[in-house]
C-alpha cells in the first residue's frame, strides 16, 4: 500500500511540474549594487554610532547634521532601489497568492522586506536627528536607536543576500 | 518501472533535502539573532523609560519600532521561504524534465 501511495504522490508532483510549465520565479532578482550600497551605508552608520556613543548634546548638533543627512539619503535611496525591482509574474506565483488570500494572508507584492527595513532605518535616523537637534540624545535612547537600526539592517541584509541563488 | 520510480523518488528526496538543510540552517541563525535582538531592544526601552533617558514621545516611537520590526521579521522569513520554494521547485522541474529527456 505504501509504495502505491508514494507512486501516486510522485505522479501528482510530476503532473504539477509538467502542467505549470518550466521554471518559476517567486522572488525578485539579486542586485549586487544594493548589497554593495547597504554594506557601505551600514559601515557609515556603525561608525557614526561609535562616534556618538554615550549620548549627544544639542549644542554640537550642527557638526553631526551632515552625517544624518547622508545616512537618511542613503537609506531612502536604498528603499527606492529595492522597490524598483519588478514583482515576478507567473502561474506558480499566482497560485501561491491565491492560496495566501484563501488563508487570509497578504499576497506577495513589491513590498519587499528589505525595502520596508530601509524605509524604517531612514525614519529612525530622521527621528534621531530631530531628537538630537532639540534636546540632545541620552545614552539609553542612543542605544535604542542603534538597536533599532541594527535589527532592521539584519533583516534587509539577510533577505538581500538570500536572493543570490 | 518500479526500479525507475524508486530512482526518481530517491533523486527528488536528495534534491529536496540538499536545498532544505542548507536554507533551514541559515533561517535558524537569522531567527535566533532576531529574537534575541528584539528581546534585548525591549529591555533596553524599559530601562530607558524607567531611568528617564527615553521620554514619552520617544517611548511611542520605539514601541512603534518594535511592532514594525516584529512584523518585518515575519515578512523576511516569508520572503526567504519564497526563495527556498523557488530553488526547490526549479531543481525538481529540471530533474523531472531530464528524467523524461526534455531539455528545459
Amino acid at each position: 500500500m505504501k509504495p502505491l501511495k508514494l507512486y501516486f504522490s510522485f505522479l501528482a508532483l510530476f503532473a504539477i511540474a509538467l502542467f505549470t510549465g518550466c521554471e518559476a520565479t517567486l522572488a525578485p532578482a539579486y542586485d549586487q549594487a544594493i548589497v554593495t550600497k547597504v554594506t557601505a551605508s551600514s559601515d557609515l552608520a556603525m561608525r557614526f554610532f561609535a562616534e556618538v556613543d554615550g549620548g549627544t548634546e544639542s549644542e554640537s548638533f550642527a557638526a553631526r547634521e551632515p552625517v544624518y543627512n547622508i545616512l537618511i539619503g542613503a537609506f531612502e535611496s536604498l528603499k527606492l532601489q529595492a522597490k524598483a525591482r519588478p514583482v515576478p509574474k507567473n502561474v506558480a506565483l499566482d497560485k501561491i497568492n491565491e492560496m495566501l488570500a484563501a488563508k487570509g494572508s497578504n499576497a506577495i507584492t513589491g513590498d519587499y522586506p528589505s525595502a520596508f527595513a530601509f524605509e524604517k532605518i531612514a525614519e529612525t535616523f530622521k527621528k534621531m536627528k530631530e531628537t538630537d537637534k532639540q534636546n540632545g540624545i541620552r545614552p539609553l535612547a542612543l542605544q535604542a536607536f542603534k538597536g533599532q537600526v541594527e535589527i532592521f539592517l539584519d533583516q534587509a541584509i539577510t533577505y538581500e543576500s538570500f536572493l543570490k541563488r | 518501472m518500479a526500479e525507475d520510480v524508486t530512482t526518481i523518488i530517491t533523486g527528488i528526496k536528495d534534491i529536496a533535502s540538499g536545498i532544505l538543510e542548507k536554507d533551514i540552517s541559515a533561517v535558524r541563525g537569522f531567527s535566533e539573532r532576531q529574537v534575541e535582538a528584539i528581546a534585548k531592544q525591549t529591555v533596553l526601552i524599559q530601562k530607558g523609560v524607567a531611568g528617564g533617558d527615553i521620554d514619552e514621545e520617544l517611548r511611542e516611537f520605539f514601541l512603534d519600532g518594535l511592532e514594525a520590526m516584529a512584523h518585518n521579521f515575519v515578512n523576511t522569513l516569508k520572503g526567504i521561504l519564497m526563495v527556498t520554494l523557488e530553488k526547490l521547485w526549479n531543481a525538481l522541474v529540471n530533474f523531472l524534465y531530464k528524467a523524461v529527456g526534455v531539455v528545459v
